[in-house]
């Protein structure tokens, strides 16, 4: 459609000036971006999935990677336990506990924990389910940390305990090939 | 008289209608950031362990057969500078020592592991003693090889100081 504009031509002496445009407006063609956003769509609804446990990746954590994995026993509740080079993170709302070394020397963190680990199991042991914890670890953590963890849950009826990895399929990236 | 329909008219209705795209546009611009932000990109696993038991060793009333029956414990110590596979009633300790400084031979334990595995089929349990300086990517590494190997059961063993007093 021809649209006609209007201008002022103040050079003229303010005269209504009208000049007639040519090209006509266009409209956009967004088929093609349709197209690819329909493909985007199917691509994305055939990758989501719905498992819980594989969106609970720590920010700013390295991961090991393995192979193998293991299910979460039947019935088992995880409690989860974050462990940072230079602090510890508990639970799902990630309570900030202290550092490692506040974790082994200070008396009162190790109280407080134990407390909270011991009220959480019993807590899922009262709703008729098993405790688990789910230790997330960052590779450099040395293993004195790990096994005190480990000592220190077991004194608050934590029977299963797990370790978080990145599962991969390449068995060459474990043994260093 | 009757007038015809106007040229626009006519030309109008032969003209083919373009679906109004911008709905579907709406929706997609919603639903593909929302996507995108729950995409799984990394694949978490879990690996399990189990706690050694109290009183786990055997009772006094085994015959000798019985003894011989049951399989023999393997036991894989992380070192800060090696691996060392102890087999239960084998005195000659498997050692692994590392390529080099800090970097330990998976590829030879895991051949060792699978080599143990086959002389002891009826064993599926590895218990895995780490030293304190190992790092948690260096222990879990050695555990996958194990569960790997058909090893399901980790027990992890905690090293204990005991202090003695002196007379």
């Amino acid at each position: 459609m021809n649209t006609l504009s209007v201008k002022v031509n103040r050079a003229s002496g303010g005269k209504f000036q009208h000049r007639k445009r040519g090209n006509k407006t266009k409209d956009l063609n967004i088929t093609s971006l349709i197209d690819i956003l329909t493909i985007l769509l199917v691509f994305m609804i055939k990758n989501i999935s719905m498992d819980s446990t594989q969106k609970n990746s720590p920010e700013g954590m390295l991961l090991p990677t393995t192979i193998t994995t293991n299910e979460l026993i039947e019935s088992g509740r995880a409690v989860y336990l974050k462990i940072y080079p230079d602090k510890i993170l508990y639970g799902t709302e990630s309570i900030n506990v202290g550092s490692m070394e506040d974790f082994l020397s200070k008396t009162e963190i190790r109280n407080s924990l134990l407390k909270l680990l011991q009220m959480e199991s019993k807590a899922i042991i009262s709703s008729r389910s098993k405790p688990c914890l789910l230790i997330q670890a960052d590779k450099e953590v040395p293993c004195k940390y790990i096994t005190e963890f480990i000592k220190f849950s077991a004194q608050a009826s934590f029977a299963n305990i797990y370790f978080s990895t990145i599962h991969t399929e390449d068995k060459d990236q474990i043994l260093g090939l | 008289m009757a007038m015809g329909p106007s040229k626009s008219r006519s030309r109008s209705q032969s003209e083919l209608r373009e679906p109004n795209l911008i709905p579907i546009m709406n929706l997609f611009i919603v639903i593909i950031p929302m996507l995108m932000t729950i995409m799984v990109t990394v694949h978490l696993a879990m690996i399990e362990i189990t706690l050694p038991t109290e009183g786990a060793g055997g009772g006094g009333d085994d015959t000798q057969e019985q003894l011989e029956d049951l399989p023999k414990v393997i036991t894989l110590a992380l070192l800060p500078d090696r691996f060392e596979i102890m087999v239960e009633g084998i005195e000659d300790m498997i050692t692994i020592p590392q390529l080099s400084a800090g970097t330990y031979d998976y590829f030879t334990l895991d051949k060792n592991i699978a080599r143990l595995k086959n002389s002891n089929e009826k064993q599926g349990t590895i218990d895995i003693l780490p030293d304190p300086s190992v790092k948690f990517d260096t222990l879990l590494r050695s555990i996958d090889i194990c569960k790997s190997n058909n090893f399901p059961n980790i027990k992890y063993l905690t090293s204990a100081t005991k202090f003695y007093k002196a007379k």
